[in-house]
Formats: C-alpha cells, sequence, structure tokens
C-alpha cells in the first residue's frame, strides 16, 4: 500500500492538490467564509482527479501488481492525506485564534463565523462529505467527475450557509465561542464532526472498492 | 501443463459477445492470439487481467484464481496493451522509479538492457515518444521484473520492420529461458516466424487453439501460405 499511495502522491497528483492546503490557512482570515478553505482543499483534490483523467491512471494503476480494490483504497488514503494536510493547518489557525488572537478586536469584531473548535468540526463534515458524494461518485465509473463534484459543490455550499447562520440562532450562540468559551461543547461538536467524517469515509470507500470491482475499464 | 488457464470466460456486450473462451498457455512456449479487428482478442487479454469483468469463467495463473491472488499473480507476469497512453508529460525516469517498487523481482540489468536495444531516452516524456516508441516503453516496463508469462496485446503494431523483428528475437530468447508469451496481433507474419502455438478467434468465439504446426496441418491447402489460410477462413467462418 505504501508503493500505491506513493505512485500516488509522485504520478497521480497534481500540484496543485498540494498548493491548495494552503488555503487551509484561510482559517485567519478575517470577515470571511472561512469554511471555504474547506472547500478550496477540496477543489485542489478535485484538479488531482481530472489530472489523473487525463494521464488514464486508472488503468495504469489497475495494470500494477496490487489488487483492483488497493487502487481505490490507495486513491482514498491520499485523498486523506491531503485533507489531513489543510486539517492541520485549519488547526493551527483554530489554535491561534483561540489563545493568541483570542482577544484581537479584528476576529471579536467579525461578522461571520469565528474560527473555533467547532468551525474545524465542520470543516472535518465538508471533506467527508467530499469523500462521500465525489470520490465516491467518481468511483461508480472511474471516469465521470462532473456530476459528483457539482453535487459536492451544492452540499458543501449549503453546509458552510448554515454553519455560518447556526450561531444566530437563538440557544446556538455557543457555537460562535471566541477563546476557550463554551470549551465541553466545542469539543463535542469537534468529535461529532470527526465521527461523521469517518463514517463516510469508511463507507464511501468500501462501496468505491465494491464499485470499482465491477467496472470493466 | 499450463500455467495460465482460460475456461468459459463469457462477455455480453449490446453489440459483441465473448463466448466460452477457453485456452490454456504453456511455459517456454510462444502462443500467438489471432484474429481480425473486433474479435474479441483485446477483450479476452483484458478479461486475463482483471480489466473487464466477465459474466462468467475463470483465469488462473500458476494454479491460483486471478481474483483471489491478484496482486502475486501480476507480480509474476508482464503486461503491455497497446500503446502507453499514461502519465504523457512525465518523464519515463519518473514513471520507472514507482513502477519498479511494486516488483522484487526487477531486474535493473534487463531494464537497461531494452532501454538500450530499443534506443529509449530516460528524460523523455510518453508525449515526446512516436507511436512505435511508447510500444516500446510498454514492453519495456513488461520486460524488465522476470516474468514467467507475458502478456501482449498487439505488441508489434505500429513497430518498423527491424523493431519487429527484434522484438520476435526477444520473444525466442525469453521463450528458452522458460517464460510463456501469449501476444495478440492481426499481422500474421508475426505468428508464421515465431509462434508455437496458435489461438484463434473470430466472431467472440475460439475457433482453434493449437500446435502451429498442427493448425496448418488441419486448416491449410496445399501451397497455401498461413496468411492466405487465415483470409480463407475468416472469409468463411460462420457462429450463427
Amino acid at each position: 500500500m505504501t508503493n500505491a499511495l506513493l505512485k500516488e502522491m509522485k504520478l497521480s497528483a497534481s500540484i496543485l492538490s498540494y498548493l491548495f492546503i494552503a488555503f487551509g490557512l484561510m482559517f485567519l482570515v478575517p470577515g470571511y467564509p472561512i469554511l471555504c478553505g474547506a472547500f478550496f482543499v477540496s477543489l485542489g483534490l478535485f484538479q488531482s482527479f481530472q489530472w489523473a483523467r487525463e494521464a488514464n491512471d486508472i488503468v495504469f494503476s489497475s495494470l500494477l501488481p496490487i489488487a483492483k480494490r488497493d487502487v481505490v483504497v490507495a486513491k482514498y488514503l491520499f485523498v486523506c492525506m491531503i485533507e489531513g494536510c489543510g486539517i492541520i493547518l485549519m488547526g493551527i489557525s483554530v489554535i491561534l485564534r483561540m489563545t493568541v488572537f483570542a482577544d484581537s478586536d479584528i476576529y471579536r469584531s467579525n461578522a461571520l463565523m469565528n474560527a473555533n473548535l467547532f468551525a474545524l468540526g465542520v470543516a472535518f463534515v465538508i471533506f467527508g462529505i467530499f469523500n462521500w458524494i465525489f470520490v465516491g461518485g467518481f468511483f461508480k465509473t472511474a471516469y465521470k467527475f462532473a456530476g459528483p463534484f457539482v453535487r459536492f459543490i451544492i452540499v458543501a455550499f449549503v453546509i458552510i450557509f448554515l454553519a455560518e447562520a447556526v450561531h444566530h440562532v437563538p440557544g446556538l450562540e455557543f457555537m460562535n465561542a471566541f477563546g476557550t468559551d463554551h470549551m465541553g461543547s466545542q469539543l463535542i461538536s469537534l468529535a461529532a464532526g470527526v465521527l461523521i467524517y469517518m463514517a463516510l469515509t469508511i463507507l464511501s470507500c468500501r462501496k468505491a472498492c465494491k464499485d470499482f470491482e465491477e467496472i470493466d475499464l | 501443463m499450463n500455467i495460465v488457464e482460460v475456461q468459459d470466460l463469457v462477455k455480453k456486450y449490446p453489440a459483441f459477445e465473448l463466448k466460452d473462451v477457453s485456452f490454456g498457455l504453456e511455459s517456454g512456449r510462444i502462443t500467438g492470439f489471432i484474429g481480425r479487428n473486433g474479435a474479441g482478442k483485446t477483450t479476452t487479454i483484458k478479461a486475463m487481467l482483471n480489466l473487464i469483468h466477465p459474466d462468467s469463467g475463470d483465469v488462473r495463473y500458476f494454479g491460483s484464481p486471478l481474483l483471489k491472488s491478484e496482486a502475486d499473480i501480476k507480480k509474476r507476469i508482464g503486461y503491455s496493451t497497446g500503446t502507453v497512453s499514461w502519465y504523457p508529460r512525465k518523464r519515463i525516469r519518473d514513471i520507472v522509479s514507482i513502477v519498479k517498487r511494486f516488483y522484487d523481482t526487477w531486474d535493473e540489468a534487463a531494464y537497461r538492457k531494452y532501454l538500450d536495444l530499443f534506443a529509449l531516452d530516460e528524460m523523455k516524456t510518453p508525449l515526446e515518444l512516436s507511436e512505435g516508441m511508447k510500444v516500446k516503453l510498454n514492453l519495456l516496463l513488461a520486460l524488465s521484473h522476470r516474468s514467467e508469462v507475458l502478456i501482449l496485446d498487439e505488441p508489434t503494431s505500429g513497430l518498423d520492420p527491424f523493431s519487429r523483428n527484434e522484438l520476435l528475437e526477444i520473444f525466442e530468447d525469453l521463450k528458452k529461458e522458460g517464460v510463456a508469451v501469449f501476444f495478440s496481433t492481426h499481422i500474421i507474419s508475426d505468428i508464421e516466424k515465431c509462434a508455437d502455438d496458435i489461438i484463434y478467434i473470430s466472431k467472440g468465439r475460439i475457433v482453434a487453439a493449437m500446435d502451429k504446426d498442427a493448425f496448418i496441418r488441419q486448416y491449410s491447402e496445399e501451397g497455401e501460405t498461413l496468411e492466405e489460410t487465415m483470409l480463407r477462413l475468416e472469409g468463411g467462418v460462420d457462429h450463427d
């Protein structure tokens, strides 16, 4: 599997997938819908799928001495690796805004969503949705990706909109917590995001392995 | 003893059907898989490599079903499916550096030998190669890991006569080393030159699978070349 992942990183990946990880730092941008950072990391991953399709990567991978399902698993591992790098940058940004910049005026007067553990949890959900709708959708044909990506865009922006709006609902203000306020709720929302991500990714990967096994290349 | 067994492969498409395709391959023999365009050669080879899903049938290598030991089996076989059409902008050196990691049996000396023989430049990208050179690059990857079985889809198509001759000589050398070489072609003279066995497919059905001499005895009329025999057979084959 290490070799298959290395192949993904060196041959199949578009350079944009690596560069777009930096959008994780959008969690530091005040007055901006920060969850778009997660969307842009996903957009970078989309470029790799586009690049790989042009390079006939799936057929090449299927001819390598690995089981057909490992072609799928390696692709998921690569996706998770890039998402993980994005999450690390977002996490660093969240920690900075929860600590060093906790009392910064520019963030306190921010009309939009604050970068906290709830936001990080939602970023996990967006990546989980990407894996479920886009990556899983791609492996239904191992060729068509426009439809799955459009569906992902729609769902991702609905989630971003809801996440931005939810703290305006009376009783849910804690979702826009600053610093270490409402730490218990924040940690629960982060844990829920991680669990949703893991569930969507694992279920999607299993289904994609099954779908890909049935495909004629 | 057969080291590759293809048994009763069936694959139905709306306009084409692979019908109960069965044959075996032996070590140290060169087998030509012959048939006109659209006869089912590539479909059969794709099924042998698990690139397509047959409706029924079985493919076994070294006694094991392909689907149960896919990774281990693929390490012991080499394959080339037409010209290289992947990673057009990656250098050959970079592609090879990844591919060789998958094979414990990667033979760097053999790789260098065929790289020189095929006059391939590692610093070039597939995009910079002619169609013939792309075929050679594909063959280079297939030949560099001590395969026990070599499965090649139209390996001589697009090659100049000199390169085709070189390739057929390579087949002879591999045969002496005990490798089973299986190649599809519609160039009858290639079969005539080097094949020990012939598998003839027409309209998705195996018409004959036998020793070349036996094939000629059974199907050729007096004074006919193999090419003339095939042309006559193709004119007369009817599976309806």
